[in-house]
């Protein structure tokens, strides 16, 4: 829960400098845009996406949670990582004072990543967790990215420790970043908590192999592609001719294999998580079919489909599932105890479907309106987005409080003690409590 | 025809819904097997995932539920992973 607030805090954030200008059409390269941009990318979505492996690999690899003592650092490390690095980029403004937290930023970021690595791929190597292989990849591309990405920092900073990276090597961070790390480790653990969530057999052995080899081999070629940039410093037009193949094949074998999960549903009326996890999908969709005109033409092209991949695909998936996700955590925290004992609400009476769908409608609506706003260069019509996206996530963010403090569910029901809204309760059952004979 | 302690066990679990689903455990095929030997009762149950955070909480109110019944003084409830829930075992509905 603590990893979901503190994202939240920084989308909040970093929207709030979108809509004071800090961003828009052609214009994402001052060092406040860069500042907004890491905010969203690494403090909104890379600290959910942590906080989220962290919690479901081990229930997706049957196995229980490894050195859960690292949590705490490592989501310190993370938020003091973006915090340093969103600082330091206003050193690119002339804010002379900052600089010094352009550099400790990768250091941080480091220690962030590696003791999630260190909680997460240990229940990657189970038998068990064949089934996350994509997740195994996503590590291997945030390795790279932090790699690219900390190589950047120090040659804006003066320190050429890859003198050919910058700026050719921005395409491919950004692509490690939004097609490898983020989306690749959201298709991981999506095809089981889907399968769950609409009670569907898992199966579909020969499809998930496919997306697994296709998105392997693209995440080969982006890797290949900067060890070419670094030695050669360039990049052969054949490594982006395949490229562009195989994005969208990749998203296309995957969309594919969602949609024989949800064909084949028990569940005949999905919850909202789920029916916008399904707009999240057709935005994937969407960011796949600008992938090559973005790879090839760069400029407004590629600022729409990075904007509708991580504005509509990943963060729309990652809020409707967050409402989920918080109102089963607080389901469990609050009535898994009086299961057989008394009776308790459902999960989906701690939440109001109403007032989600408001709120997730505003922001599939200002994702899509924001990516016609950047692929005609309309500065405008952007910043009228970018209010709707705030003011959705606002409202999504209450939401999420009211969620915590069970206030969709009748008085009558709520327990006399809340569950506290960001740190887990300590708990106080003991063995005693369940008696085994009566 | 009497009422036997299995069907009060049976009858009792009915009452447990799935948090999820709102079905009942039964409904759900979650419950595998019962057995009452004299005044003890044992029952196999799973999840519908292996690693599901709620599963020693649902088996701890399956046991209560149990206790619950008339006759019956002591319950052991083992969680069970073979066969693998699947959504075929959902009486339909």
């Amino acid at each position: 829960m603590a990893w979901f607030g503190a994202a939240l805090l920084f989308l909040l954030l970093s929207l709030t400098l979108a809509l004071g200008g800090a961003v828009g059409p052609s214009d994402w390269s001052r060092g406040v845009g860069l500042a907004g941009v890491h905010l969203f990318t690494l403090g909104w979505l890379c600290l959910a996406m942590l906080g989220a492996l962290i919690q479901f690999v081990p229930v997706l690899a049957a196995r229980p949670p490894v050195l859960p003592v690292l949590a705490l650092p490592a989501l310190l490390a993370g938020i003091g990582g973006t915090v340093a690095l969103a600082t330091g980029f206003l050193w690119l403004d002339g804010h002379e004072a900052v600089r010094g937290a352009f550099l400790v930023a990768p250091v941080l970021l480091a220690v962030a990543f590696g003791l999630a690595a260190a909680m997460i791929v240990p229940l990657l190597l189970v038998r068990a967790s064949h089934k996350l292989a994509e997740v195994q990849l996503a590590l291997v591309a945030l390795a790279a990215l932090w790699a690219s990405g900390a190589a950047m920092t120090y040659n804006l900073s003066g320190i050429d420790l890859m003198p050919a990276f910058l700026p050719d090597g921005l395409g491919l961070h950004v692509l490690l970043g939004v097609a490898g790390w983020l989306s690749l480790a959201a298709f991981g653990v999506s095809y089981t908590l889907f399968a769950m969530f609409l009670l569907a057999p898992e199966g579909g052995a020969a499809l998930r192999l496919a997306v697994r080899l296709a998105a392997g081999l693209t995440l080969g070629l982006i890797l290949l592609a900067g060890m070419l940039l670094l030695v050669q410093g360039v990049v052969p037009a054949v490594l982006l001719w395949c490229l562009t193949a195989l994005l969208p094949a990749v998203v296309a074998l995957y969309l594919a294999e969602v949609a024989r999960i949800w064909r084949l549903r028990r569940r005949a009326d999905p919850e909202g998580n789920m029916r916008w996890s399904r707009v999240a999908l057709a935005f994937l969709g969407l960011a796949a079919l600008l992938a090559g005109p973005a790879l090839w033409l760069g400029g407004r092209w590629a600022e729409a489909a990075i904007f509708v991949a991580l504005v509509g695909w990943l963060s729309l998936l990652t809020l409707a599932q967050m409402v989920k996700i918080v109102s089963f955590l607080t389901w469990i925290q609050v009535f898994a105890p009086l299961i057989g004992r008394a009776p308790v609400p459902l999960v989906h009476h701690l939440t109001d479907p109403r007032a989600t769908t408001r709120w997730l409608s505003l922001w599939g609506g200002g994702g899509a309106v924001g990516g016609l706003a950047l692929l005609l260069v309309q500065p405008l019509v952007f910043r009228l987005s970018v209010a709707a996206l705030l003011l959705a996530a606002l409202g999504l963010g209450a939401e999420l409080v009211a969620i915590r403090r069970l206030s969709h569910l009748d008085p009558q029901k709520r327990p006399a003690t809340l569950p506290p809204v960001i740190f887990p309760a300590p708990d106080k059952r003991s063995a005693h409590d369940h008696a085994r004979t009566a | 025809m009497a009422i036997t302690l299995q069907d009060q066990i049976e009858d009792r679990l009915r009452g447990v819904q799935d948090p999820e689903t709102g079905r009942d455990l039964i409904a759900m095929g979650m419950i595998y097997d019962i057995r009452v030997l004299g005044d003890r009762a044992e029952i196999d149950m799973t999840t519908t995932t292996r690693g599901c955070p709620m599963a020693d909480m649902l088996r701890l109110g399956v046991e209560a539920a149990v206790l619950g019944v008339e006759g019956i003084r002591s319950a052991e409830v083992r969680l069970v992973w073979e066969p693998p829930w699947t959504p075929a075992r959902m009486a339909p509905g």
